[in-house]
């Protein structure tokens, strides 16, 4: 099935990151969050992917312009009536997730596929609040999506064999490279990833190393771009948390998470974004 | 801090995922590492890391771990198979992936 147009649900971070990704394919893509200040800030980030690639020569104002121009901001429902494909990529809560879908399902056409970039929750469950499970796949992209190459495909335990492969080939026309995987918490990466996140917790917690000292070891001796717990900070604590439970819930001792990362999330120490995690960020 | 310890218990717990992913079907095991490279920005996927240290030293260095450290660290069931097969990685020409001599 050969996508026309796209949209995305959600206008945040990972939403704007993916719209940007699907636009510099050359394809119209409605970029739609519940209020025009969320989309503004969401069209902001495109802007500033793309201004930034004109400076570095990379792509002409003209370009930009050209590419900008097929970003559709919306605040409805309205232009999703020709849609192909729709990303979702609203906050990681099922429930949310879930009203998303069904009323996904009610605007779009019989045929539009709904993707969902969780990182982590239940795609069969997603694809339960419609009445098209077998047009629903996991569409997982990797954070910042305008850079990484990597798209999760995570067929549902419905999730027709055609709309398995429409996902994939979609995926590669964006310049992206589709692996497929089959559900389970966590998929492929975040499971592999959480697993060595979860045992660096337990050496902090049963030794006391500061999370500089462990981030300094592995970065030394297993060749990390960036330390684990400083990338957790990037990621954000309460996103990692999140993870980290769901992760712990399903496959139990290995994934163990310990109170002082409850703790942090409590305390609104969510990395970055707040200013302090593992870390202390000053802006 | 141990630092070798530390180092060791953070590798092999991504590796025993890796395994207990492939185990499960979750994905191939060049997908696995592929995904890894380029998702994780790791220089090399888990299974072509230990298909190169060779599987045999692998699984050793997981019965150590398992005594001190605990059951998480026990050799998947898939690696002692292979063990046994004498599929030890690249220098049997048969690990996780196929090496040509």
């Amino acid at each position: 099935m050969y996508i026309f147009k796209a949209a995305v649900v959600g206008a945040g971070a990972m939403g704007a990151e993916i719209a940007e990704v699907i636009s510099a394919s050359e394809l119209p893509v409605v970029l739609k969050d519940l209020d025009d200040a969320m989309v503004a800030k969401g069209l902001k980030r495109i802007e500033g992917i793309y201004a930034e690639r004109v400076k570095r020569g990379k792509m002409t104002p003209q370009e930009m312009r050209n590419k900008m121009d097929l970003v559709i901001p919306a605040t409805t429902f309205d232009d999703f009536g020709d849609v192909d494909f729709v990303v979702e990529a609203v906050p990681e809560r099922i429930e949310i997730k879930k009203a998303v879908f069904a009323e996904l399902d009610q605007v779009c056409p019989g045929q539009t596929i709904l993707a969902s970039n969780t990182s982590a929750l239940s795609i069969s469950e997603m694809a339960s609040a419609t009445k098209r499970p077998d047009k629903i796949v996991g569409f997982h992209f990797f954070n910042p999506a305008s850079v990484m190459k990597l798209v999760e495909v995570i067929p549902g335990s419905q999730t027709s064999e055609e709309t398995a492969a429409t996902a994939m080939e979609f995926a590669q026309s964006l310049r992206k490279i589709p692996v497929r995987v089959k559900e389970c918490p966590g998929f492929l990466v975040n499971r592999i990833l959480m697993a060595g996140m979860a045992e660096l917790l337990r050496v902090q917690e049963e030794s006391g190393a500061s999370p500089e000292e462990i981030d300094a070891v592995l970065r030394q001796a297993a060749g990390l771009p960036v330390g684990p717990f400083l990338l957790a900070d990037m990621l954000g604590l309460d996103v990692v948390y999140h993870v980290a439970k769901t992760l712990e819930a399903a496959y139990g001792d290995r994934f163990h998470v310990p109170e002082s990362l409850a703790r942090l999330v409590e305390a609104n120490h969510l990395g970055v974004k707040t200013g302090q995690g593992f870390y202390t960020h000053t802006a | 801090m141990d630092k070798q310890d530390l180092i060791d218990r953070f590798i092999f717990a991504q590796f025993i995922e890796a395994c207990h992913c492939l185990e499960e079907g979750i994905a191939p095991a060049k997908d696995i590492d592929l995904a890894m490279r380029i998702g994780a920005g790791l220089k090399e996927g888990p299974l072509a890391w230990a298909d190169s240290v060779g599987l045999d030293a692998i699984f050793w260095k997981l019965k150590a771990l398992s005594a001190r450290h605990g059951a998480r660290f026990a050799p998947p069931a898939l690696l002692q198979q292979m063990v046994e097969e004498n599929r030890l990685g690249v220098k049997t020409g048969k690990g996780f992936h196929d090496y040509a001599s």
